[in-house]
C-alpha cells in the first residue's frame, strides 16, 4: 500500500484517497470551436506514461482536498506532493531514471 | 432540550454493545463551518459569535466557552457545542462574508472509547498510528475506522471520542464491542 503525505494532513494510507487520473489537463477556451476529435481528445485521451507522472489524488476520507502528486508509475515511489494551482517541482534526470 | 426531544437513537436496544469502555454520548449540536481563515472579518466573526479562536493548524481542535472546533480542512471546521442551538449563534453572519454554516448535529453519532486498552483497540481497526509520540490530547484525525469513515479525537490521556456516521453507528459499535472482547 502507498503511504501519501496529504499537502494539509500530514502522511495517510492509501486507502483514505481516491486517484484523480492525470494532472494539468487544462480545458480549451473555446470548446464550442473544436471539432468532435480535439474534444474527444481532452476528454478521454490520457497519457500512459512508463516512468514519472503527475496525477492527481484526492483525500476523500480525510480533509476532502485534491492535489497533485509526483509519482513514478513503475516503483511506486512518490516524488512530490504539491497543491492544486502550485507549479510541478523540476525533477533532475537521474531521480526520473531510477 | 427541545430539539433532541424526540430523536431515535441507533443504539435503541442494543444497550449490550456499552461497557465501560465503550460509551455512547448524548446528542450534541455540530455545526460544519467552512470560510476562509485568512479573513479578518471571517474570524472576528466567529471570535464574536463563539467566543472561540478556529485551530488553524491541521488536525487540532480549540475549545471555547460551551464548544470546541475540530480543524477537518484548511477552510472547514466541525464546531461542537452542549446548547442545541449553537447554529444560531452563527446564524447572521456579517454582509457580504463568504462562508458557509450548516447544522450537521443528526450526521453523525458520538461513541467514547476509554480505558488502558482504548489504543489498542483504535489500532485493530484503523489504519493510523495514536502512538503518544505521534498523537495526543486536543489531536484530532479524519480517517476510516473498520472501513467506515470516521473523526477520531483524543479528548484525555486514553479516551477518544469518535464521531461516526449515523446509519454506519450501530456496525462499528458492534466492531468496537467485539475488538474489546479478548481485553475483557
Amino acid at each position: 500500500m502507498l503511504l501519501i503525505k496529504c499537502p494539509w494532513c500530514g502522511e495517510r494510507p492509501e486507502t483514505e484517497f481516491h486517484y484523480g487520473g492525470e494532472a494539468h489537463i487544462e480545458r480549451p477556451e473555446n470548446p464550442e470551436a473544436l471539432s468532435d476529435e480535439e474534444w474527444a481528445n481532452f476528454l478521454f485521451m490520457r497519457s500512459n506514461v512508463k516512468g514519472l507522472f503527475r496525477e492527481r489524488w484526492h483525500h476523500s476520507n480525510g480533509c476532502r482536498r485534491w492535489f497533485n502528486v509526483l509519482r513514478n508509475t513503475v516503483s511506486h515511489d512518490i516524488l512530490a506532493v504539491y497543491r492544486m494551482g502550485e507549479k510541478p517541482p523540476v525533477i533532475e534526470p537521474a531521480e526520473e531514471n531510477r | 432540550m427541545g430539539k433532541f426531544e424526540h430523536w431515535h437513537s441507533p443504539f435503541e436496544g442494543q444497550e449490550n454493545l456499552f461497557s465501560d469502555a465503550l460509551k455512547a454520548q448524548p446528542f450534541t449540536a455540530q455545526v460544519n463551518l467552512r470560510g476562509n481563515p485568512d479573513d479578518g472579518v471571517f474570524n472576528g466573526w466567529v471570535k464574536d459569535s463563539l467566543d472561540l479562536e478556529l485551530p488553524l493548524e491541521p488536525n487540532r481542535i480549540s475549545e471555547g466557552k460551551g464548544c470546541k472546533a475540530l480543524w477537518l480542512g484548511p477552510d472547514e471546521w466541525l464546531v461542537i457545542g452542549s446548547d442545541e442551538g449553537l447554529a444560531s449563534d452563527l446564524s447572521s453572519p456579517p454582509d457580504g462574508l463568504h462562508s458557509a454554516v450548516t447544522d450537521v448535529s443528526a450526521n453523525r453519532v458520538i461513541l467514547e472509547l476509554s480505558g488502558p486498552h482504548a489504543r489498542d483497540v483504535l489500532s485493530k481497526s484503523c489504519e493510523l498510528d495514536f502512538h503518544p509520540r505521534v498523537f495526543g490530547t486536543g489531536m484530532v484525525v479524519q480517517t476510516l475506522l473498520a472501513k467506515s469513515q470516521a473523526i477520531i479525537e483524543q479528548v484525555g490521556g486514553d479516551r477518544y471520542h469518535l464521531y461516526v456516521r449515523n446509519s454506519f453507528a450501530r456496525y462499528v459499535a458492534e466492531w468496537l464491542s467485539d475488538a474489546l472482547l479478548e481485553f475483557q
